[in-house]
């Protein structure tokens, strides 16, 4: 033909305007167009032209030119309405795929839902505040000879300082924890635990809205106090309650200057009630080198940033730094620097505090981004295995839907309708899932909240941008799931389907293969995960940590028995049952703490630094614990030189590195300014005993010999509940005006690792889960595979063969690939099992038993399953299976 | 007067076809226009206005006279009806009617 004198613009563009262009103009105006496209050739390049020509067909794009709606062709809608049909038929009449395939994507749905909300809410902390982006708190880095500290606290002035030397700070807040105080109510008093100091500037810098009261001198004057609307409740009924005063610890008063709204819980810190910085001496102390204790935040100015401000606040650091370091170690700051030591200071911003790896002076425990990971990677697992669950069921059991997809292609369907078809139908049973989902997911979340110990709510899915997600994850599940089975199906020649059965040919079975290797490789993984999460926290809570907390009753409330603390002692041990009793609030499990700097000789060179945990106990707390002493011997109360006696831990004398440490001298700066040491002297080594989370090596640390009042530890030695009655009425004969507050040592220890025990039983349900809708699946396959091979087994056994040779036979082709998912499992969850151990100090080693038995326990519970139907085909009677035809 | 209200350049397309007499399809009336007027018209504005007439029933169309140039595709030949000849006749005469009401000072006062 005369190809090249027929004008030839973009194929597209003439596909295009013949798609949207109405029939009476198509013809005539691409003709047109196409006789002006070759006029133009002439005159111009190709490409050109052809920009021209897409001009042209643009410029019809209007709606006169357009093609009206109703087609007549095709009749979607019609269609659309078939397909509901047809896929509510399949649905009830087989119910029992209908259910495996939408239990288990509920299943799925749900705990993705679950994990979902929990990371939502983990990642949400303290983006709600206005200022989120330029609040950042500061840190300080430290290191002093082999003292290596991380803290999120500062020195008092820090804060105020870098406001008035930097421009570029706006404001500062600073925050301490007070501790818990008495609120008097009625004749009653009720302990309040969440009380922190805090500067006036608090609402300038957080978003804590106030409901009565004026936030800008909320916090100005001694004697003041702002509580949130819940603490109101509690005392008044109500919440306009400023100008009203509360009575504290029995005596004093303090007069509530705002209320403001209860603290969400996606909130770094959950404090309940806020008294004045100003009433905390230690605040003005002008010390930069000593007592960092101070939560310090500060708002930039908008428009600053971290990087710009960073290096601003440590040249402001030096500066002040300098001279008191002179002052006290006789050093420079340069000389100090030289030495390998260093004192930074560092800013983090305010949204990302929580889940930052946690530093020493934290005001609340921080959470973990890696439980974020795990959770995340386990909702895609467990997702991905319904997922796979319907395509592998969807796929075997296409043989019955071939006759339709013939029959339909016959009658004129095209591949794309058919698609759109079996889509529809799994984006159908998806959704259906979804709303059984959100069910379970509503009356889990009770239970949810429990094991996690957050707060969350079923209404939070009605959120618009969860909804909408929810939306989006159920199109995108019902797709990826629809997907293979619509594309394969849809790809039957009409021929051969219509003639006969299509052969289920081993190219499919190869691909549904892959996938239940897939889903039990996936399983067996989780299964190692949750028995090694759950032998290490066995591990902790049966490891000697070098005490003994169980039958330990610890009473609060002594820091307010003033001179009765001993009458208290006495009557306590009085009571029969009560074995010994001492009295520090120095204790392992809690997070009474305090840190000091002792020195080896008296130059106070800071080589020559250690630093460690101060306690203060009596002579009756290594007794009362269990401790051991090494060496040396216990403090005394008949020897006046032991108030300048220190018992050091192993690890403390270890860091100290000689042998006979015994009576050897220490030095600690009492105070700063005018150089006042104390000399202690080393008159005992306990055995190291875990003072902090098993995570870390146990730390330094030094117990001085005097009188602390936090708390009283008594050890019961008859029977607890008899014992712990007797001694509250004791109590309420000695002081009648406070309440008996107490809780048990091991309880306190077991709250330490409640994080961890948290997501222990988190990872155990949500490998169950996995699990269980893996062997859905598995049955379902099972259960198919059997009805498709009945004839064969009616023959097989009419020919011979026995029930026992059947079940096998049935069995070895999905063992099989349960094995193999098992092979390709093992090595993945060593790597994890192992990278996650290494976070403790104290761990267990990965053993291969573990990986034996999660292999054994996947093998048997697929084992159990396709047995199940392996043996209700093989005993069935070959007459019943080859009667018909 | 009111109900047969025409564009100037419905008006323009209907004389265009008019001229062509034989051979007005779309691009000979761009063409056409083009010519006369010195304007560049776009086809699809040409087409438009064709469709609108023939829908007030001022043109008929019908198809045929495929070149090879236009990749074999036929044209939409355009006629005038008799209504379009009435519409474009009154139009005339309206302006005639209204030339001649203009008072002759008006051009001749300009010349001078």
């Amino acid at each position: 033909m005369k190809r090249n004198t027929v004008p030839d613009p973009p194929r597209w563009a003439l596909k295009f305007f013949r798609w949207f262009c109405n029939d009476h103009l198509s013809e005539a105006a691409l003709g047109d167009m196409l006789e002006l496209y070759d006029r133009r050739l002439k005159s111009m390049n190709r490409w050109k032209a052809n920009v021209l020509f897409v001009f042209n067909v643009i410029q019809f794009l209007q709606p006169f030119a357009v093609r009206q709606k109703s087609t007549p062709s095709s009749n979607t809608i019609g269609m659309y309405k078939n397909y509901f049909v047809i896929a509510w038929r399949t649905f009830a009449k087989s119910k029992a795929y209908s259910f495996i395939n939408i239990a288990g994507l509920a299943v799925g749905l749900c705990a993705c839902l679950l994990i979902g909300l929990y990371v939502k809410h983990e990642l949400s902390y303290d983006q709600f505040h206005e200022n989120a982006a330029r609040v950042y708190r500061v840190n300080m880095d430290l290191k002093f000879g082999d003292n290596r500290l991380d803290l999120a606290v500062a020195n008092p002035l820090f804060g105020e300082t870098a406001k008035e030397e930097v421009q570029q700070v706006e404001q500062f807040t600073r925050l301490r924890w007070y501790g818990g105080f008495l609120v008097k109510k009625g004749k009653e008093n009720i302990a309040e635990g969440n009380v922190a100091w805090a500067d006036s500037t608090l609402f300038d810098v957080f978003t804590l809205p106030m409901i009565s009261g004026d936030p800008k001198t909320a916090l100005s004057e001694p004697n003041s106090i702002v509580i949130t609307e819940s603490v109101a409740r509690k005392y008044f009924d109500q919440t306009d309650v400023v100008g009203q005063t509360l009575t504290i610890n029995n005596t004093e008063s303090r007069k509530v200057t705002g209320v403001i709204k209860d603290l969400p819980s996606n909130m770094h810190f959950q404090f309940t009630s806020f008294v004045p910085m100003i009433e905390d001496e230690n605040a003005l102390e002008p010390t930069w080198a000593g007592s960092q204790n101070y939560s310090t935040y500060l708002l930039l100015k908008e428009g600053a940033t971290r990087e710009e401000v960073a290096p601003l606040i440590n040249k402001m650091l030096d500066r002040h730094l300098g001279p008191q370091l002179k002052d006290v170690i006789g050093k420079s700051l340069e000389e100090f620097n030289a030495e390998g030591n260093f004192f930074k200071a560092s800013l983090t911003p305010l949204p990302d505090l929580h889940l930052s790896p946690g530093k020493i002076g934290e005001l609340y425990a921080s959470g973990s981004i890696q439980y974020v990971y795990i959770f995340s990677a386990i909702a895609i697992c467990i997702i991905l295995i319904a997922i796979i669950n319907f395509m592998n069921l969807a796929t075997a059991r296409s043989a019955n839907r071939a006759r339709e997809v013939g029959m339909r292609k016959v009658m004129g369907s095209r591949k794309g309708a058919l698609i759109s078809q079996f889509i529809t139908e799994s984006i159908l049973t998806c959704t259906a899932a979804m709303i059984i989902a959100i069910g379970i997911t509503a009356l889990a979340m009770p239970f949810f909240n429990e094991l996690t110990g957050k707060s969350l709510t079923a209404s939070m899915l009605l959120d618009p941008s969860i909804a909408l997600s929810l939306v989006l994850l159920t199109l995108l599940v019902g797709m990826i799931s629809g997907s293979y089975p619509a594309f394969y199906l849809s790809s039957f020649q009409p021929v051969s389907v219509l003639k006969g059965a299509p052969g289920s040919g081993s190219k499919r079975s190869m691909f549904r293969s892959v996938l239940v290797v897939f889903q039990f490789a996936t399983s067996v993984l989780l299964i190692v995960g949750t028995l090694m999460v759950f032998r290490q926290l066995q591990y902790i809570q049966h490891k000697d940590v070098g005490y003994n907390r169980e039958q330990m009753l610890i009473i609060n409330n002594i820091d307010k028995l003033e001179n009765r603390v001993q009458a208290v002692k006495t009557g306590v041990q009085q009571v029969s049952g009560a074995g010994n009793a001492t009295i520090t609030g120095y204790l392992p499990v809690n997070f009474y703490r305090s840190n000091d700097s002792f020195f080896t000789s008296r130059s106070l060179d800071v080589k020559d630094m250690i630093s460690m945990q101060k306690w203060t106990i009596d002579e009756d707390y290594l007794e009362t614990m269990g401790m051991e002493l090494v060496e040396g011997r216990n403090f005394s109360r008949d020897m006046a030189a032991d108030t300048a006696a220190l018992i050091l831990n192993e690890s403390a004398a270890k860091f100290l590195g000689a042998k006979d440490l015994l009576e050897k001298k220490l030095y600690r700066i009492v105070d700063e300014r005018t150089k006042l040491v104390h000399e202690y002297r080393v008159v005992g080594i306990v055995k190291d005993f875990n003072f902090s989370s098993l995570r870390e090596a146990v730390k330094p640390l030094a117990f001085t010999f005097g009188s602390d009042a936090g708390a009283m530890t008594v050890r019961i030695n008859g029977d607890i509940t008899k014992t712990v009655s007797a001694i509250e009425e004791k109590w309420k004969s000695i002081v009648p005006d406070l309440p008996f507050e107490y809780s048990f040592m091991d309880a306190d220890f077991d709250h330490l690792y409640r994080g961890e025990r948290q997501s222990g039983t988190l990872i155990t349900y949500f490998a169950s889960l996995s699990i269980l809708i893996s062997c859905l699946g598995l049955f379902g396959l099972a259960t198919f595979m059997a009805e498709r091979r009945i004839k064969e087994i009616g023959i097989r056994k009419v020919m011979g063969a026995s029930v026992s040779g059947i079940t096998v036979l049935l069995s070895t082709s999905f063992l099989k690939l349960v094995v193999m998912g098992v092979i390709i499992a093992i090595p993945i969850a060593w790597y994890c099992t192992d990278k996650w151990l290494q976070e403790f100090a104290y761990h267990i080693d990965v053993e291969w038993w573990v990986f034996a038995i999660a292999s054994a326990l996947a093998v048997l519970i697929a084992l159990v399953t396709v047995m199940f139907q392996a043996i209700k085909a093989a005993i069935q009677n070959p007459v019943t299976s080859l009667r018909v035809d | 007067m009111k109900g047969t209200y025409l564009g100037e350049f419905e008006e323009l397309v209907l004389l265009s076809v008019a001229i062509l007499y034989d051979d007005a399809y779309g691009l000979a009336i761009v063409d056409e226009l083009e010519r006369q007027t010195g304007r560049s018209v776009m086809i699809s504005s040409a087409h438009k206005a064709l469709m609108r007439l023939e829908e007030k029933g001022y043109l008929k169309s019908r198809m045929g006279g495929s070149t090879e140039n236009r990749g074999g595709r036929e044209k939409r030949l355009y006629q005038l009806t008799q209504a379009g000849k009435k519409v474009l006749a009154e139009s005339r005469e309206l302006r005639n009617n209204m030339w001649k009401q203009i008072p002759s000072i008006v051009f001749d006062g300009s010349k001078s």
